[in-house]
């Protein structure tokens, strides 16, 4: 199912001035900010110097309490979250030129403002955003996306087509998987996994979502491409 | 905050280029395990995995709690990760830092969300009692691998485990003590293990069973969970470079054969553990379902 | 890996983004807000024939695969629409006459709305599968259209508008599209005909304003008048006319609330409230019967609403309705199953629902009339409603998951559903369970427990602990019975172990007579003892001998296996067994009760080998009297070990002359003068439909099934058992009057034989006398019908049904004339003779011991209320065990029958007036035969029939013309299994032929 442009009508550049670097995000229903500071000096641990060459990736992702169905606390300390915030250090810090910025950090701060579905997709996008935003060089955009799968092990149709971007509704029922790309066409950057599904079926689903992710790609960068000739046009005049 | 050395410039150096020629530093093959021992404890519920040099101990133990009010037909089951200096230096008590986050993640998605376990036959009364059933994992030694060693070790701890018997009569529950009654396995509804690829060079060179040195120089990984019907339970690949959506596909298939060795080791030792336990083949005594000769009745009794 | 180089077409249709925001309160008060986004397209195909646009349209699947259009270019055309039509059903269309959809070769071309579709779901789940069924159909050509989806037919509901009025509009606004549409695809192809859009419905309001719309609406009924077969197909649309009265009129009922603890109290003090235990019929569902002291009969309690949450088993407290609200007991069969087939279990979060059906009313109160026009005030009994319950009596339940309550089917889903549980016991309600494994358990047996039932649930709520293997299969069914019966079937825990000697298998009777087990001992070894049992029979619990002495009179000694000298009091292997309280045998299973060691090897009288055992001895001269006793622990070494039929053999063989045949022998003749004595005092000579399946000896799969043969030699064995255990009863009674553990047998109240005496009367002008046992068995006797030999049998049959079960008892809670045991006719009785498998005669055991000083008695046997506690244990647990042995054989019959067709005799042994009861005595089942099975099973319909209430007969009228059926005639029927529909479960099924 080719993906629906218009739901990413509603991503925008900058929209918090006093970071670096900022994004807003939706897909659908899933609503996301995210800022970006850095690369700045490391403040940590105050004495200590850091002495790792390479600047570090911090993510800090915050989701609101309003941001689902039931209102609902969710703690920083989260393992969920903890784990989201890890996957998307990691993601972009094969993209990132870290090694240009020795001794410092770049901190990611994501808000979910809300959520229904593909969650994980959506803040490595709206990441990828901010940090082209933030003027922090990289080698490539990294963009991600869901696929579901609809057919069932029982009934043996293996014929059934994945679903792409799927939506909360979606992520209850089927099996689904988060797959995310950078540095060129089929090459897997991140790949979350969290529901029991059939081997045989991971192909299509992997498959499928880099064409999505390919798409999103194509989304993203028009964007970027927009907001630029803006960006340059306001600085001609 | 400590850490464990980084190995030096030459020995990275060294590993990799061995590894381009598909050598590792142990002679083993790229998809080959270390020795992996499994032994069962006395009391039911604990198992020690050792893996290579690594070294787990899991623990089952499980005790009535009160049920979450958002999940009242469910029991409760928890997984703790205990990452103590005494495995590594790199290890801080108290402190939960990126590794045992990712592992307990790891085996919480693996084996919980998955529905390994049926938390549901953990309810007593919906609402008011349950069982809480907590599995601890000590990681008393860490040479690398500690994902599937961990997972190994809770899998065939959960199968080994027995929770009291239980009785429900009106709104009462009564709960055996296990010599009053025979206490009784966990539905276990199947049985994921965790495999973990690390790649180097772009993913070009996928190795099983890394240890701690090849751990430190790989550039990702790739964890995959399944059973030995081939149900994926989960992947993650958080980040790293990127590879070729081949390899991904490649590391399933490599896992389901490496599942279907670990399968077939718990089961068996499984086995001998139960014939170790019946030393003198008293369990029969004690069996109350017994077979019957076909032609049999018994009298009218009045 | 070619699907990674998919190449990637891109087609761009057109979309508009809506959202749907609403908002929903929780059954616990609190409020959601749900936000959905919905995507509206214009590339959803209208899939007719006719229209070449929407055909480019049709989703390419990913494996580029197309789906055809579903809808026939040339639909059927009737007298009023001659250019054809496709019809578009309402819901309440679906809802009300699912049937006519249904059926072959009519209203084919159907469009299936998306809002019908969800809406249909909402109201019913079975109904929804059935109509998910139908679009699978090709024949049918019923097309799901998603007109919520497609951009023109979209509607937004508007402010203050109804949710119904909503779908109303979207069904309307739908089918007008449709019509513009295919206008214009068939302008297109510039062919003349052009199908009409027909809107079904059943709502008036709804076909007004679809033809102010200028839409070609119809009623169903119209609709149908106009079809070729319209009268056939009239019949399906019949009973649908309430529609949307039932769905408007949403009522609102609660269960009443249960009066306080104390108030309870007074009242049953006062005599105002009654006490009773609450009892299902296992016909009828919907009545339950109390029985209290007060009312010499039992009061009914009928219907959802005063049985208030009862559920079968509870102790309960009730309220006598007034007078006028008496009824006679049901004369119908209800189940369950059938009233409330199309009910779904998820709707919690809706309002609150009818407690009592529209369905269950109606099965109701066609009785009420029936009664009523009988003239019945005669037969008339109390009625009660529940006002509280004392004490709940749930336990965990065997059933199965409904699988059309099931809402989702795929096995990924995580999210959590309610469906309904169908326990096996009929008596139970349904159970809702909520799972997040719905569909793995469909088709399983699965075990759950009963949580709560709150006022505004109709049903129980309860949580599933686990499944315990696919329906019929052998495990999973035998533990379902176990378990139905609370049979404890575990292991023995491990502390047992303890208490068994240390020799284990070992284990021999003490050389040396010096030996502390010797103590007290008779030495009875030189005795030629022999044991008679059935064939393969490992836990020998008595064994025999008979010698003539020199005066004529006779030695005769009954041996049983002295357990009381392995098991002592109060230990853990006691505890167990007083837990357990009897083994329990199934069909190819053997529950114990001891532990294998003790039961099969070291207790049981096994030949060739000395044993520990505690004889009882007498002499009796040449006419069975007792002239002497003596009980005695001793040491036996039996000769033999007999069958029945083994033992049969070797008495009537001449040539055997050896001693222990001629013990035989004698014993043979004086059990059938004490057998003749026992007869002439009164004894009951009952029988119960038994048979013996019989198993390919391997696999134990069941080939046949045999009713049981009765030998000599079983009476023989009988006789003496009974005799041990009257003369033992005597004793224990003597030594201990307060607390001797007795068996008693109470005479059956009078009125419990009135209907079989009346049936009796009216159908083959017998009569049933009952004053006493002696009298009740002479009459018994009498009823016999010469050319029906099997019928003396049935009468007995239904007679045994009449008694009341016999019970373990300490002497101290009974007067003395209560110690009788009525079908025995004995004045004192007890269990004695079978302490491997029962718990009573262990517990006789060790107070004959004490009562002949060979131990002191254990002081757990001198409490009075100890004993009491261990009698009614053992009195529930030995009616568990009898049903669970029932069940078990019942399931093997069935695994016998499985797949053949069989005609055999059966009698009717019960009439309803929906249906009867018959029972085939080859097979000794009992079915139900309801009268709207034998319209060839389809359709709901009954034949006509004439309930005669005082002459128990059904008269019908079926296909194959009038037929009388009456109580005991003996009828042909056809014997067939088939497998449920909704749950795959094989029953087993009567016909009539």
């Amino acid at each position: 199912m080719p993906l629906d442009s218009s739901s990413y009508s509603l991503a925008q550049f900058s929209t918090q001035a006093a970071a670096d670097g900022s994004s807003y995000l939706e897909m659908g229903q899933t609503k996301i900010i995210c800022t970006v500071n850095g690369p700045q000096e490391s403040k940590r641990g105050g004495g200590s110097r850091d002495q790792s060459n390479a600047a570090r990736i911090e993510t800090d992702i915050s989701i609101a309490g309003f941001s689902g169905v039931d209102r609902k606390r969710h703690g920083r300390g989260d393992k969920r979250t903890q784990e989201m915030q890890h996957t998307v250090s990691s993601a972009f810090s094969s993209t990132l030129f870290t090694h240009l910025f020795p001794h410092s950090t770049i901190a990611i701060a994501i808000h979910v403002l809300s959520q229904d579905g593909s969650l994980l997709a959506a803040c490595l996008n709206a990441a990828t955003l901010a940090l082209v935003d933030a003027g922090v060089p990289m080698s490539d955009y990294v963009v991600a996306c869901t696929t579901g799968s609809t057919a069932s092990y029982a009934s043996n149709d293996e014929e059934a087509d994945p679903l792409l971007d799927l939506n909360g509704l979606e992520e209850q029922e089927l099996p689904f998987l988060t797959v995310g790309t950078s540095g060129g066409e089929d090459k897997v950057n991140v790949l979350i996994m969290e529901t029991r599904v059939q081997m045989g079926r991971l192909e299509a689903m992997i498959s499928v979502g880099l064409d999505g992710c390919k798409q999103i790609r194509g989304i993203l960068d028009d964007i970027v491409r927009e907001h630029g000739k803006k960006a340059l046009n306001s600085r001609v005049n | 905050m400590p850490s464990e050395p980084a190995p030096s410039t030459n020995e990275r150096e060294f590993i990799l280029a061995a590894l381009r020629e598909n050598t590792r530093l142990d002679g083993r093959a790229l998809d080959a395990y270390r020795p992996i021992s499994l032994t069962f404890g006395n009391d039911y519920g604990t198992a020690d995995v050792r893996l290579g040099k690594t070294r787990v101990l899991a623990k089952i133990s499980c005790e009535v709690a009160t049920p979450y009010p958002d999940r009242k037909f469910d029991g409760i089951f928890t997984i703790t990760t205990e990452l103590s200096p005494l495995a590594s230096p790199a290890f801080e008590v108290g402190r939960q830092d990126t590794p045992e986050l990712l592992l307990s993640r790891l085996l919480e998605k693996t084996i919980r969300r998955s529905g390994a376990l049926d938390t549901e036959s953990l309810c007593l009364v919906a609402g008011q009692k349950c069982f809480h059933l907590r599995a601890t994992l000590h990681v008393l030694d860490a040479d690398g691998n500690l994902v599937d060693a961990s997972c190994l070790a809770l899998i065939a701890a959960l199968l080994h485990f027995r929770r009291p018997d239980i009785e429900v009569h009106g709104e009462d529950v009564t709960v055996f003590d296990p010599r009053e009654r025979e206490p009784v396995c966990l539905t276990i509804q199947h049985r994921p293990f965790c495999v973990s690829f690390s790649y180097y060079h772009a993913g070009e060179v996928m190795v099983q069973d890394a240890t701690l040195l090849e751990e430190q120089c790989r550039e990702g990984e790739v964890v995959v969970s399944m059973n030995r019907f081939g149900e994926v339970a989960q992947v993650a690949k958080y980040g790293g470079p990127p590879v070729d959506g081949l390899s991904v596909l490649g590391c399933m298939s490599a896992a389901l054969e490496r599942v279907k060795g670990f399968d077939k080791m718990v089961t068996e030792k499984l086995k001998e553990d139960e014939k170790r336990r019946d030393a003198g083949g008293l369990m029969a005594e004690l069996s109350a379902e017994n077979e019957r000769p076909v032609e049999g009745g018994d009298r009218v009794m009045l | 890996m070619t699907s990674l180089k998919r190449s990637y077409a891109s087609t761009s249709p057109s979309t508009t983004l809506s959202s749907k925001t609403y908002l929903r309160t929780l059954k616990s008060g609190k409020v959601q807000k749900i936000v959905r986004e919905v995507y509206l397209r214009q590339d959803i195909p209208c899939s007719s024939q006719l229209c070449t646009a929407c055909l480019d349209l049709a989703p390419v699947g990913f494996h580029k695969k197309a789906d055809p259009p579903v809808l026939s270019a040339t639909p059927a055309a009737t007298e009023q629409l001659p250019q054809g039509h496709y019809i578009v059903p309402d819901t309440n269309a679906f809802l009300s006459a699912m049937d006519l959809f249904e059926s072959e070769g009519v209203l084919q071309d159907a469009i299936v709305l998306q809002t019908v579709l969800e809406e249909v779901k909402n109201r019913s789940l079975p109904l929804y599968h059935r109509l998910i069924a139908l679009t699978k159909n090709e024949g049918k050509r019923f097309y799901v259209f998603f007109n919520d989806f497609r951009l023109e037919t979209y509607v937004r509901r508007d402010a203050g508008e109804t949710i119904n009025d909503r779908n109303d509009r979207a069904v309307r606004k739908a089918c007008g599209w449709y019509a513009q549409h295919l206008e214009k695809a068939v302008r297109a192809r510039k062919s003349a005909r052009c199908p009409v859009v027909i809107m079904l419905s059943d709502d008036r309001e709804n076909v007004r304003k679809g033809k102010e719309d200028g839409l070609p609406a119809m009623n169903l009924r119209d609709y149908v008048a106009g079809l070729p077969d319209a009268n056939r197909l009239m019949d399906m649309v019949a009973t649908s006319r309430e529609g949307r009265a039932a769905r408007d009129a949403k009522a609102q009922m609660i269960y009443p609330e249960y009066v306080s603890m104390s108030a309870m109290l007074t009242g049953v003090k006062a005599g105002t409230l009654h006490q009773g235990v609450f009892n299902v019929s296992p016909y009828n569902y919907l009545e339950g019967s109390v029985q209290v002291p007060a009312f010499d009969r039992s009061l009914i309690v009928q219907g959802r609403d005063n049985s208030n949450r009862a559920v079968s088993g509870d102790l309960v407290v009730i309220e006598v309705l007034p007078k006028d609200q008496w009824k006679a007991p049901s004369s119908k069969a209800i189940d369950e199953e059938d009233v409330n087939k199309n009910e779904t279990a998820e709707n919690e979060e809706d309002e609150r629902e009818a407690i009592v059906t529209e369905q269950e009313r109606r099965a109701l109160q066609e009785e009420v009339r029936k009664t009523h026009g009988k003239g019945a005030e005669g037969r008339a009994q109390p009625t009660a409603k529940v006002v509280g319950i004392i004490k709940r009596n749930w336990r965990q339940y065997v059933g199965h998951i409904d699988r059309d309550s099931v809402r989702s089917r795929n096995k990924e889903s995580r999210a959590q559903q309610t469906v309904f549980l169908i326990p096996m016991d009929k008596r139970v309600p349904k159970i809702r369970v909520r799972t997040r494994q719905a569909a793995e358990l469909v088709g399983k047996r699965v075990l759950v427990s009963i949580d709560s039932w709150d006022r505004d649930s109709r049903y129980p709520v309860g949580h599933f602990i686990r499944s315990l293997g696919e329906l019929e299969t052998k495990g999973a069914e035998t533990e379902a019975l176990l378990l139905e019966w609370d049979v404890q079937y575990r292991p023995f825990p491990r502390t047992v172990l303890d208490c068994l000697p240390a020799e284990g298998h070992e284990w021999k009777v003490p050389a040396s007579t010096d030996d502390p087990g010797w103590k007290g001992r008779r030495d009875l070894r030189d005795l030629l003892v022999c044991s008679i049992d059935p064939p393969g029979c490992v836990d020998i619990d008595d064994a025999l001998h008979a010698k003539q002495l020199p005066n004529g009179n006779f030695e005769v000694g009954v041996h049983i296996a002295d357990v009381s000298h392995f098991v002592k009091p109060n230990n853990a292997m006691d505890k167990e067994a007083s837990l357990r309280g009897t083994t329990v045998y199934l069909v190819d299973k053997r529950i114990d009760m001891l532990p294998m060691l003790l039961g099969t090897d070291l207790c049981s009288l096994k030949p060739y080998v000395e044993r520990y055992a505690f004889s009882a001895i007498w002499e009796l001269d040449q006419n069975a009297d007792i002239v002497r006793k003596d009980f005695t622990k001793s040491v036996i070494r039996s000769r033999e070990a007999f069958s029945y039929e083994q033992a049969q053999l070797r008495i009537d063989d001449k040539s055997q002359k050896d001693e222990l045949t001629v013990g035989m022998r004698c014993l043979m003749m004086l059990s059938k003068k004490l057998r003749a004595k026992r007869m002439a005092a009164g004894a009951l000579n009952l029988a119960s439909p038994e048979v013996r399946v019989e198993t390919e000896s391997e696999t134990s799969d069941p080939i046949d099934v045999k009713t049981k043969m009765a030998l000599d030699t079983n009476q023989l064995v009988e006789e003496f058992m009974l005799l041990a255990n009257i003369s033992v009863a005597g004793k224990i009674y003597e030594a201990f009057p307060q607390t001797a553990l007795l068996r008693r047998h109470p005479a059956p109240p009078k009125n419990n034989f009135e209907e079989l005496s009346n049936q009796l009367k009216v159908k083959k002008g017998m009569e049933l006398r009952t004053d006493s046992s002696k009298a009740l068995a002479d009459s018994l006797d009498t009823c016999v019908d010469p050319s029906e030999p099997f019928f003396n049998t049935l009468v007995r049959i239904v007679a045994t049904r009449c008694m009341m079960s016999a019970e373990y008892f300490t002497s101290g809670t009974q007067s003395v004339p209560e110690f009788r045991h009525y079908g025995l006719a004995s004045e004192i009785y007890t269990h004695f003779t079978s302490p491997i498998r029962r718990y009573a005669d262990l517990e006789a055991h060790r107070q004959l011991a004490a009562a002949i000083e060979y131990e002191t008695l254990d002081a757990s046997l001198q409490s009075k209320a100890k004993l009491e506690g261990v009698c009614k244990n053992i009195n529930v647990r030995h009616r568990n065990a009898q049903m669970a042995g029932r069940t078990s054989v019942e399931y093997y019959v069935g695994q016998a029958l499985k797949g053949r067709i069989l005609e055999e005799d059966g009698f009717v042994m019960r009439i309803f007036s929906n249906g009867f009861v018959v029972f085939v005595p080859r097979f000794g089942i009992e079915g139900l035969i309801r009268l709207r099975d034998m319209d060839g099973g389809e359709g709901e319909r009954e034949p006509e029939s004439v309930f005669d209430a005082e002459n128990y007969a059904l008269q019908i009228e079926w296909e194959q013309g009038q037929r009388k059926v009456e109580l005991f005639q003996k009828v042909k029927v056809r014997i067939s299994d088939e497998a449920e529909e909704s749950t795959g479960k094989r029953k087993i099924r009567l016909q009539l032929v």
